[in-house]
């Protein structure tokens, strides 16, 4: 019944529904990484917790690759996303060593 | 409203917020109607129809903020400048003036509504594009009102001590009111209207508001839990650096199906993977400053852990800074995030789930902090040393963050069906429309939309009552 | 303390800002003169001769437009075919299809379809997008609401169902009657007709192309 020319290529119907999931799930668990760093560092939570602070980085990763993959982006997308990975982890990390540092020079 | 222990420029802070808070009401009013619509077609119909209804929810909303925005400036410039608000005067008087054109746009939205396709309609009834809708006369009238803003900001900023927070909305404010140009023309060409219809929208609320945000969070955290000030302006220059730097030509998420070539598809979806670090790091700065602050506070010669104070001096701005924080993150960053890669906005795009992101980004990132800003201007009214919560406050920021939240789970399903049915099966068509509109879930999305929308309001008016009498409940600290 | 670093330094976080936006900015305004050259209307030569421009000039009125699959870009893009009557006539010259689409522009404006509808997919959720609405099988010689009409043209029937839209009810959800002057629905339809030409990267996808696609996947 359909032209073939017409099936798209991207996207089957039955992906909608996980894309949604696993880009709403990558941000979440990108913010409990971010959240869960802070709080250790601040020492609002003990410092077991760090590890499960990364375990919530590397599920964003996979959100993130089930969801490229799955919308099939290009390869500028691909590498768009990658590095903006490599960004999400290092940015706290960043942030809190800048505070850190500006807050030992402004206090002591 | 007027209090003599008040400043002037602190005097007229609360006269906008007043009128601010007043048009977030009719913003929720207007909004009822149209979600009632949806559900009941017929309501209304060919007396206040939904285009109508529309009209007015979101130019109250957009009308409110700026209005809320202005007052905070007016509010934090003493303080931050150490200096009494230079041309104080004419900034009343172009408050009357803003309030008086306003007034009129409104009445002429509900009893005129359309006017022949001419541009008399276009000067003086409505300029029908979506958001800035306001006739051409009212254009004028808020550049006018915005440039005046803008000098007596600019002079007091000169005058008195420049700190960073000044620095920083000083710079926005000129780039706030200057991009509203853009909006003030007419074309035949719809592509070229889209494109410069999108400089104002998105460079307003993805950039010039966002930083306004961070500026005003820098200044809460610095006067609500006594952060320290070098820390947070130097973390404002980086938010501005990244909002900007994502923000400006995140632009291109906006164009990529409005006629415009091809390669905003990846210039969109390079920034727009961006947009959402900035509001990350503003989540943790807050979280940083309070655990610091706190820290520093549970490290200090206590022993037990009652003597630990808190060091918020304002609990209820406070808990609206915290959901600013939260909400900036879930509604731009999370319900932004996931429709706007072109991959999948090609299905998602003028669905509901643009709704659903509109309604939580514009609560979340702007909504709550400037509400924030309402209680530190009925602290500062009232003379008080430690503001507490009231049970009224407590139950108006769970019913107003709950009904938000209700609102868009519901517009997010309702968006899913539409994809699904409307656009990745029947391609957008009138019947495609039509069949998405029928689905069950779609329906029942919408009922849980209105049904939601009451709970926010009903959390709207405990939020009056709380702000108009917490001022003088014996539960603070003077 | 003596180490300090240019990290917790606020003239380099200052100056960075500052960097950054002007950088943006200007990448920004560069952007936009290659755009704007791109998006500037097309004229009648350009129609004539056969040269596709992303936003047709006016006069595209004149001529049959179809939305096919295009192999290379992978998308759907509109084609300009041959002539074709538009309210009777295809010999609207520049200045007449000027106007018609200047009318046209105006009223979709005064007469707030935007809060409605999404015009290029912006706008309001309430009713359908109308983007292609030209080209929507509905109105065809075929199609439901062309029937409903009783008129024998695409154009005519669109035209009629604008000026008296609460007379011909598709949906529980109706158009209001925005007192749409004959003339002005006249306009409305080319102002519709030119944006179905215009090159939107394929949006919206497979537009009208499926049929019944719904209850069998």
């Amino acid at each position: 019944m359909l032209d073939p020319s017409l099936i798209r290529p991207e996207i089957a119907l039955d992906d909608f529904l996980p894309i949604f999931v696993s880009s709403v799930l990558a941000m979440l668990f990108g913010g409990f990484y971010v959240g869960i760093y802070t709080a250790v560092k601040v020492k609002m939570l003990k410092s077991w917790a760090m590890p499960i602070a990364y375990l919530f980085w590397l599920f964003t990763a996979y959100c993130l690759y089930i969801m490229g993959s799955l919308m099939h982006v290009g390869e500028f997308t691909a590498k768009a996303l990658i590095v903006s990975m490599i960004g999400y982890l290092l940015l706290p990390h960043a942030v809190y060593h800048m505070q850190h540092q500006v807050h030992e020079e402004n206090e002591h | 409203m007027a209090s003599s222990t008040l400043n002037e420029s602190k005097q007229l802070a609360t006269w906008y917020f007043t009128f601010a808070f007043i048009l977030f009401g009719a913003q929720l009013l207007f909004g009822l109607v149209a979600a009632i619509q949806y559900v009941m077609p017929g309501f209304l119909f060919e007396i206040l129809d939904f285009s109508v209804a529309r009209t007015l929810h979101i130019n109250a909303l957009v009308v409110w903020m700026v209005f809320a925005m202005f007052g905070s400036v007016y509010w934090l410039l003493p303080d931050e400048t150490g200096i009494d608000t230079v041309g104080i005067k004419i900034g009343k008087l172009l408050y009357w003036i803003f309030v008086a054109a306003i007034a009129v746009v409104v009445l002429v939205y509900i009893f005129v509504q359309v006017g022949p396709a001419d541009e008399t309609t276009i000067w003086f009834i409505m300029e029908g594009r979506e958001y800035i809708e306001a006739p051409r006369w009212a254009d004028f009238g808020i550049v006018v009102v915005a440039l005046g803003f803008v000098a007596n900001l600019f002079l007091t900023g000169i005058k008195g001590k420049q700190t960073g927070i000044v620095t920083v909305l000083m710079a926005d404010m000129i780039a706030f009111a200057g991009l509203y140009l853009a909006g003030m023309f007419f074309t035949d060409n719809i592509s070229v209207d889209q494109y410069w219809w999108w400089w104002v929208i998105h460079l307003w609320v993805e950039a010039t508001w966002e930083v306004f945000v961070g500026a005003i969070a820098a200044y809460g955290l610095i006067t609500m839990i006594g952060a320290h000030r070098k820390v947070v302006e130097m973390w404002l220059w980086i938010e501005v650096a990244m909002l900007f730097g994502s923000g400006i030509l995140g632009m291109g998420h906006h164009y990529f199906w409005i006629g415009t070539p091809e390669y905003w598809w990846e210039i969109g979806a390079l920034f727009s993977a961006l947009e959402p670090l900035p509001l990350v790091a503003m989540f943790v700065h807050v979280l940083y400053d309070w655990g610091k602050t706190q820290g520093a506070e549970m490290n200090a010669e206590h022993t037990d852990e009652d003597s630990v104070r808190s060091v918020i001096q304002n609990k209820p701005a406070f808990t609206w800074f915290v959901f600013n924080a939260f909400g900036n993150f879930l509604g731009a960053g999370v319900w932004g995030f996931f429709h706007t890669l072109p991959q999948v906005n090609l299905y998602t795009h003028g669905t509901q789930f643009t709704s659903a992101h509109g309604h939580l980004a514009f609560f979340g990132a702007y909504a709550t902090i400037l509400i924030g800003m309402m209680y530190i201007a009925v602290q500062g009214k009232n003379n008080i040393k430690v503001m507490n919560n009231t049970k009224s406050s407590i139950w108006a920021v769970s019913l107003i963050v709950g009904g938000v939240m209700g609102m868009t789970v519901a517009l997010t399903i309702a968006g899913y069906v539409q994809v699904l049915v409307s656009r990745a099966q029947m391609g957008a068509t009138w019947a495609g429309y039509f069949d998405g509109q029928a689905g069950m879930w779609f329906a029942q999305g919408m009922d849980w939309r209105l049904i939601m929308g009451v709970v926010t309001f009903l959390g709207f008016l405990l939020l009056a009552k709380d702000l108009l009498t917490t001022g003088k409940n014996p539960v603070h600290e003077r | 303390m003596a180490n300090r670093s240019v990290w917790s330094d606020n003239r380099f976080w200052q100056r960075s800002a500052a960097w950054v936006t002007g950088f943006a900015a200007i990448l920004l305004i560069w952007l936009t003169f290659d755009t704007s050259m791109q998006i500037s209307m097309g004229s009648d030569e350009d129609l004539k001769n056969g040269v596709t421009k992303r936003v047709p000039g006016p006069t595209v009125i004149n001529y049959k437009i179809t939305y096919e699959m295009d192999a290379k870009r992978g998308h759907e893009v509109p084609v300009i075919g041959e002539k074709e009557l538009f309210f009777g006539r295809d010999d609207w010259s520049e200045e007449e299809a000027g106007a018609l689409l200047h009318l046209g522009k105006l009223g979709s404006q005064a007469k707030n379809c935007m809060n409605c509808h999404t015009l290029l997919g912006n706008g309001a959720y309430y009713a359908p997008d109308l983007t292609k609405a030209w080209l929507d099988p509905a109105w065809g010689p075929e199609g439901s609401l062309q029937a409903m009409t009783g008129k024998p043209t695409k154009e005519e029937a669109m035209a009629e169902f604008l000026q008296h839209p609460s007379q011909y009810p598709t949906h529980e959800r109706m158009m209001p009657n925005l007192g749409i002057t004959a003339e002005e629905a006249k306009g409305l339809v080319a102002f519709l007709k030119h944006m179905s030409s215009i090159d939107t990267n394929g949006f919206p996808r497979n537009f009208g192309k499926i049929k019944g696609a719904v209850h069998g996947k």
